[in-house]
């Protein structure tokens, strides 16, 4: 089996945001608050987030941020509670809470709850278990959870659930491995497991093994790497995870590597994005790989950026 | 900087040739990004006629291509045009909030027809610019947004059957755009508050969504915007779509999202059916379907060998028996027949498991997923078998070998999973 080639994903991901002179790097512009966090959560598990200018990157992301408290893509664009948390996770990657104002980014987040206690992207609406995963994520990263309505929060995500054990979009949407990440970690951070069949969701997920080792996405699909995160952290989080084969999933990963420029591809020998070198890179470090920090499954953080976290919290009270 | 300007300039003309083949055009119904090889292929076969019509056109027929409604986009200049109308687009926008700040400061000014002219000629500008912008980058959410804006404020019903046109033009080329597929939702959302009728509309829809699912496999988006369609259907649409599906799904057997639409409908119309039916004796009605898509499964299963799709599909149909049928005290008038069917229902899906559990010698893969399938698929009987039930269950298994045939078929990697869940159903029964 290879060896991770940690020094060469180190300078491509160093390298990606330099390119600008081609229409692929330029046309993905409007989510790069998301390639931001991919990116600089890599670096950090593997042990280089020094190698980035902290302040420069702090400015830019406050430079994102809308009058309504929400954070956008890009400069300029309009805000998301997807950028919202990708903004809010960067900055805690460098201990930079601090700058924000609080208040704000709580008052936008809140007021994307509905009634029924899911959660708009938005100002315009659309609905999404991922967004209830993204605002309560996002609150508790703040300590502000108890801002929104918690009850109805994890009665919409519980609506989200299908017969098979896993989660959709919205009420009778497909199970989705992705959905079911975001469903389980709302539910492990308002201490709401209990929601779940462990057995039956674990057996749905635990599924998603192909013969590879890689995992899949939905039935019938082809493997994935990004889904080492998405699955593996959902069977940690509800403690299935000695269910699958974790050894060929790490020799799955690591064959999805390019070793010669670095990065890592959905499958093997496809092009590489920084996206799936995070997933790759976290899915290996869930799965216990030498050398990489450890990464909180329900939290999406290193380990030791969450505890700095909670230690504040428990100072602060 | 001389270099900056020329691709300044280079950039702003692409960006002009482009919105203006939109406008000469308005019944393009496809792009496509198109590598230069292929352009000098098509001008081939077009002859000479095309380049005539591209210079009465005005735009370089190296980097657009138009016919028949097609517009194909050279991926030389994707990068300039895309530069181009990111920049016009942000300008245009940024000029309209701040108009729309100010208009609302001088409301009684004297200006104000004045004001109000160049107000819509900005309008239509981020209108204009938004358009190209999206067709080159599809998830540009904030160019969605001003459109959304716009539109908000409008009255037109065209102005939002507009808007379906143009989403629908961008999933011709990107079938999987979240934002394309959200701003339909948008759309549709804003008609039911605005007291349309959208029948025709989902009706519609859903046939957008089996036409674009037909060019992408399994597109996760498509069938989910489908999905979320069945909660504004009445009963009558429903089953209709219950019927119309099915064929699709049995010539995509391996896509587990027009199965999942299936349950999705089911699991609808089980929902509404209220009490009151359910003794006036629809449930008979609801049985049949059940039963019928319960056969129409088995058939597809036995003709299309280790296909997942088709066995998850049989989780659902049997989880939903019990649950609906057997455990159901609404049903309790029917216990008598509801038992009967038990003991008939266990047998025939012990049969079929029986059945597919058999591997051949000669190896074939799709037999030995079968014979998983059908193995994964006894554990789920038993998982899901009610207490006063496994009795009569057990008996049949150990009448039938059955647990020997479970590890037999367990593959290679699921050996800790099927023995857990073996152990806590022995523990809990």
């Amino acid at each position: 089996m290879g060896e991770l080639a940690a020094e060469k994903h180190v300078k491509y991901i160093l390298s990606v945001e330099k390119r600008k002179d081609d229409f692929q790097s330029v046309v993905m512009e409007h989510l790069r608050m998301n390639g931001a966090y991919w990116g600089l959560t890599a670096l950090d598990i593997l042990g280089k987030l020094n190698t980035v200018d902290a302040d420069e990157v702090v400015s830019w992301v406050m430079s994102c941020q809308h009058q309504s408290g929400g954070f956008a893509g890009n400069v300029g664009h309009d805000p998301h509670i997807l950028y919202t948390l990708s903004a809010v996770q960067v900055l805690a990657l460098f201990d930079k809470l601090d700058v924000l104002d609080v208040d704000k980014v709580t008052d936008y987040v809140v007021g994307l709850q509905n009634e029924d206690g899911s959660f708009s992207g938005d100002i315009w609406g659309e609905v999404d278990s991922r967004f209830s995963y993204i605002a309560i994520l996002c609150l508790s990263l703040l300590h502000q959870l108890d801002k929104i309505n918690v009850e109805k929060a994890v009665n919409f995500v519980v609506s989200c659930k299908n017969m098979d054990g896993g989660f959709g979009c919205i009420p009778g949407g497909e199970s989705h491995s992705g959905q079911i990440f975001c469903c389980v970690g709302a539910l492990a951070l308002t201490g709401s497991l209990h929601h779940i069949d462990k057995d039956l969701l674990g057996w749905w997920l635990c599924e998603r093994q192909v013969k590879s080792g890689g995992l899949n996405g939905r039935p019938e699909k082809l493997p994935d790497v990004c889904y080492s995160w998405w699955v593996l952290s959902s069977l940690i989080m509800i403690d299935r995870v000695h269910w699958i084969n974790k050894e060929k999933l790490v020799k799955f990963i690591l064959d999805c590597q390019d070793t010669e420029n670095g990065g890592i591809s959905d499958r093997p020998d496809d092009a590489v994005d920084v996206y799936h070198t995070y997933f790759g890179i976290a899915g290996l470090s869930l799965l216990e790989y030498p050398a990489l920090k450890a990464i909180d499954p329900a939290y999406a953080l290193p380990v030791d950026v969450v505890n700095r976290i909670r230690l504040r919290k428990k100072l602060a009270v | 900087m001389a270099e900056d300007a020329e691709f300044e300039a280079k950039a702003g003309d692409l960006l002009c040739q482009f919105e203006r083949i939109l406008e000469s055009d308005l019944l393009i119904d496809e792009i496509g990004f198109i590598h230069p090889s292929q352009f000098s292929k098509l001008k081939e076969e077009a002859g000479s006629s095309k380049s005539a019509t591209s210079e009465i056109m005005g735009y370089d027929s190296s980097d657009f291509w138009l016919q028949d409604h097609k517009l194909g986009i050279s991926t030389e200049i994707l990068h300039p045009l895309y530069i181009a109308a990111r920049n016009t687009f942000m300008a245009a926008t940024r000029k309209y909030r701040s108009f729309c700040n100010q208009d609302a400061q001088t409301v009684a000014g004297d200006h104000l027809s004045e004001l109000s002219n160049s107000f819509n000629i900005v309008e239509s500008e981020v209108m204009k610019h938004s358009r190209a912008l999206l067709l080159l980058s599809c998830d540009f959410g904030t160019a969605w947004n001003s459109r959304k804006f716009i539109l908000s404020k409008k009255q037109h019903l065209s102005m939002y059957l507009d808007e379906l046109l143009l989403s629908k033009l961008v999933l011709s080329y990107f079938p999987k755009s979240e934002q394309a597929w959200c701003h339909r939702r948008w759309v549709i959302k804003l008609l039911v508050q605005k007291g349309y009728t959208v029948e025709e509309i989902l009706k519609k829809e859903s046939e957008l969504v089996e036409r674009i699912a037909e060019m992408y496999k399994m597109n996760y988006r498509a069938w989910n915007h489908r999905c979320w369609l069945v909660s504004y259907m009445p009963r009558e649409q429903v089953l209709n779509e219950v019927k119309k599906t099915r064929k699709w799904a049995a010539l995509h057997v391996a896509d587990n999202c027009c199965f999942h639409y299936r349950r999705r409908l089911i699991l609808k119309i089980l929902e509404d059916t209220t009490c009151t039916e359910i003794s006036s004796g629809l449930t008979v009605d609801i049985y049949q379907m059940w039963k019928e898509e319960l056969d129409w499964d088995e058939m597809l299963i036995k003709r299309y060998v280790g296909r997942e799709a088709l066995w998850i599909h049989r989780r659902f149909l049997l989880a939903c028996w019990m649950i609906h049928f057997v455990s159901d005290p609404n049903t309790c008038e029917q216990e008598g027949e509801i038992s009967n069917n038990f003991h008939f229902f266990l047998e025939n899906e012990l049969n079929l498991v029986n059945s597919c559990s058999f591997i051949p010698n000669d190896d074939f893969e799709d037999f030995q997923a079968q014979a998983t399938y059908s193995g994964a698929y006894l554990l789920w009987l038993i998982k899901n078998c009610p207490k006063p039930n496994m009795i009569q269950l057990e008996e049949k298994l150990k009448a039938c070998n059955l647990k020997t045939l479970l590890y037999k078929v367990c593959p290679e990697g699921r050996y800790s999973l099927w023995k857990s869940l073996m152990d806590s159903i022995e523990n809990s029964h």
